[in-house]
């Protein structure tokens, strides 16, 4: 095991939610994994104390605007959530987030190349195979 | 496969190609620097560049290029505006056929025009005059 580079990174999708294949053009993504938590302070406690919900599930992916690669866009169309996989590292392909997921999607056209935002959601048990 | 120096090379033959432009330039075009002895020529040189990536690849190529006509100020008839504005026709918005990579961009990102004193003889200038151009190009299957 060791520090690896992000330049392997991968974002699979599948929208039937079945078998995920890659997504081109893309160079980020992001899952925010936060955990919420209750606030359950209590007469004369020193602190405020908190519980733990359940942890959040959300992110974006991010690249270029591809015109041979439209599957974020036909993913926000879709109005059943398809399999997403997040790979920090290929070369470690085992290790991923991966569950079902609901895509939105934007894209910003300045005078450089467009870029394209994916903005997923959990839309069922979104966890980390390979660790943890 | 795509070459980067394929860039620069479409980048040369584009201007060396145009009649007009040899006619005002009758040197060529020359990357960095032109034979000795010239004194009508177009400059092609790199100014910066960058790599822009996704997951796993190289995806898209920027490079800033100096394009600049380079004329002796005594040689007679000389006409550096029209060199300039000649470059500028051929490449502000202009397809560059390049193999690997789809053009996405050429325009010119500031002017140029500079008067340089011949450190040899102080009494002759070479005129300088041209653009920085931007060339953005992506590479097929990215």
């Amino acid at each position: 095991m060791a520090i690896l580079t992000g330049r392997y990174g991968q974002v699979l999708w599948d929208p039937a939610g079945t078998t995920p294949v890659a997504i081109i053009s893309l160079n980020k993504w992001v899952g925010n994994f936060t955990q919420e938590y209750e606030d359950v302070t209590c007469f004369l406690d020193p602190n405020r104390v908190y519980i733990p919900s359940l942890p959040n599930r959300e992110g974006t992916v991010g690249g270029f605007w591809n015109s041979a690669e439209l599957a974020i866009f036909e993913a926000a169309e879709s109005p059943t959530p398809g399999k997403l996989e997040l790979i920090p590292n290929n070369t470690e392909p085992t290790f991923k987030w991966t569950g079902l997921a609901y895509m939105d999607r934007s894209i910003d056209c300045s005078l450089q190349a467009p870029t394209v935002t994916g903005t997923w959601k959990a839309a069922g048990p979104f966890l980390l195979e390979g660790g943890v | 496969m795509a070459d980067t120096s394929d860039i620069a090379s479409a980048l040369i033959a584009k201007l060396g190609s145009d009649a007009e432009l040899l006619s005002l330039c009758p040197n060529g075009v020359y990357w960095d620097e032109a034979p000795p002895g010239s004194t009508r020529f177009v400059i092609v040189a790199f100014i910066n560049a960058i790599d822009r990536g996704v997951f796993g690849k190289r995806a898209i190529e920027e490079g800033i290029y100096l394009v600049e006509a380079r004329m002796l100020s005594t040689v007679q008839g000389a006409n550096i505006k029209r060199a300039a504005a000649r470059i500028d026709e051929l490449l502000e918005d202009q397809p560059l056929t390049v193999a690997g990579y789809t053009w996405s961009t050429m325009h010119r990102l500031e002017p140029v025009r500079l008067t340089e004193v011949d450190e040899v003889d102080p009494s002759i200038r070479w005129n300088r005059r041209g653009g920085q151009y931007f060339v953005e190009m992506s590479l097929i299957g990215a």
